[in-house]
């Protein structure tokens, strides 16, 4: 444990607000300006196939008219999020050598636009991690694989890479930890927005009551008890005789909500670079009711990390009756008064986000 | 995801033979032409036949079956991409435009290969005469 509080940063991925992008009412430039103006950085994350038209191929006029919107609204370009697209082909995987040239195409791109940490996927593993510690040492940029329930801290995965990031002992590799591999509870947006499916309030209350189950049991530790978890709410929305809804409960079920508990994160925490302040909802009472923030920032705060925590909204998915900037304004306030309550506070003023974020990078994990 | 968005409202045309609508990608990042999986145009219950299906975005036009080999052409998520069949309607009136669309997730490989997804969306509109 580090002896100083950390102070993490405060910031958001564009992604909370893919339904305001996708939907036509903001463009890059406006959903930046917006997010700007609505305080809600400094830390400014963004997906590169998401945002940039034609990604990871991108022209001069692009970098320098990104550059120059970041340096007007006095944001702090914190993780660019790439792909590890290793099934893009119909006919086959890629081929290492394949992979490891598409994601240098998209570090080199971060490194362009400005950003210091490429968000990275699980479909790289600890070789081809190592593979890419020189490029990542050629732009500057650090790597930073995220792990995003139904992997968790402590999967065979995750630490198959912390061996080897330690092994290897570069501050330039690393993991993004999202939030959604330690969720409290089933989201009751997603249980709303089901109800107004017509789900009937048996399916519901059987749907919840599983999800506790697993919590009880603890996190999947193999792709087959994550498999056989993935079923078994296939068969329950069946069961219930509303087999339409079975795979989306799945995919929620596992994929979303990860029910892994918050300490598991102390396995990989020194190799933490980034974190995703992933969340469904802020309820009437200004807090997250199945998201334990208040817990994993003081986790943060204690631990002595002092990086960039992007706060994602993902409750988009089903939620179409909240405004998704006033969901991420409600996180980021109950991210502040968890860090104050834990003796800290998070890094709200952009040159201070400016000059810790390169400090956090640039540490070695004891 | 965001299937409700799938059918541009209002954009279905013909010519009296063939018949077109305007589609939005159900994901929330651009994916190349080669994770298109399949797709199905239906009007009032008529499905285009899908040998019949064209798919054009940025300014291309692709046989549907052409499309797994294009890894380089891509659906950009603020992007319509049109779909084309032989389908034979009358101008004017309401139309009832089924369209289901089927797309890989490239990052996403599992014990069954790699993942794919299944969005439809339904939307009633009327027919304009395309030139």
């Amino acid at each position: 444990m580090s002896a100083a509080l950390g102070t993490p940063i405060q910031g958001v991925t564009l992604y909370s607000f893919t339904r305001a992008f996708h939907g036509r009412r903001y463009d890059l430039e406006g959903l930046v300006r917006e997010v700007a103006a609505r305080g809600l950085g400094p830390g400014l994350e963004i997906i590169g196939f998401s945002s940039f038209r034609g990604f990871p191929h991108l022209d001069e006029a692009t970098i320098d008219g990104f550059r120059a919107l970041v340096a007007e609204t006095g944001l702090v370009p914190t993780s660019l999020a790439v792909n590890t697209d290793v099934g893009i082909r119909r006919d086959r995987l890629m081929t290492d050598e394949e992979l490891v040239e598409y994601m240098r195409r998209q570090i080199e791109a971060a490194a362009r636009l400005g950003f210091p940490i490429a968000r990275v996927q699980i479909g790289l593993t600890p070789d081809t991690m190592e593979r890419l510690l020189p490029v990542a040492e050629r732009y500057g940029v650090t790597l930073a694989l995220e792990v995003h329930a139904h992997q968790h801290a402590q999967a065979p995965a995750i630490l198959r890479l912390r061996d080897r990031y330690d092994k290897l002992g570069s501050p330039l590799l690393g993991f993004t930890a999202d939030w959604g591999a330690t969720v409290s509870g089933f989201a009751p947006s997603l249980l709303e927005a089901y109800r107004r499916r017509g789900a009937p309030p048996g399916l519901l209350s059987a749907v919840v009551e599983l999800w506790e189950e697993y919590r009880r049991q603890g996190p999947p530790y193999s792709e087959a008890e994550h498999g056989g978890r993935f079923s078994a709410f296939i068969e329950l929305a069946a069961r219930h005789g509303r087999p339409d809804l079975g795979v989306d409960m799945a995919v929620n079920g596992t994929g979303l909500f990860g029910p892994a508990p918050v300490a598991g994160w102390h396995e990989i925490q020194p190799w933490v670079r980034h974190v995703h302040g992933k969340f469904f909802g802020i309820d009437g009472t200004g807090e997250e009711p199945s998201v334990p923030v208040r817990e994993l920032i003081a986790l943060l705060v204690g631990a002595g990390y002092s990086g960039a925590v992007s706060s994602e909204y993902e409750g988009w998915h089903w939620n179409s009756w909240d405004d998704a900037f006033d969901m991420v304004a409600g996180e980021q306030a109950v991210q502040r008064s968890a860090a104050e309550r834990a003796g800290s506070r998070m890094i709200t003023d952009p040159r201070q986000a400016r000059d810790l974020l390169p400090a956090h990078l640039a540490r070695t994990p004891a | 995801m965001i299937s409700d968005r799938l059918i541009e409202q209002d954009t279905l045309t013909t010519d009296g033979t063939r018949s077109s609508v305007e589609v939005r990608i159900p994901w929330y990042r651009a994916l190349p032409a080669s994770c298109i999986a399949g797709v199905e145009f239906t009007v009032d219950g008529v499905t285009a036949p899908p040998e019949s299906l064209t798919w054009t975005m940025n300014g291309r036009t692709f046989g549907i079956g052409e499309l797994a080999e294009h890894t380089e052409e891509w659906w950009f998520p603020a992007d319509s991409a049109v779909v084309t069949g032989a389908l034979a309607l009358a101008p004017g009136g309401e139309h009832t435009v089924r369209v289901g669309l089927r797309l890989y997730i490239p990052y996403i490989v599992t014990a069954h290969g790699v993942l794919r997804i299944e969005e439809h969306d339904t939307k009633t509109m009327e027919a304009q005469v395309r030139r």
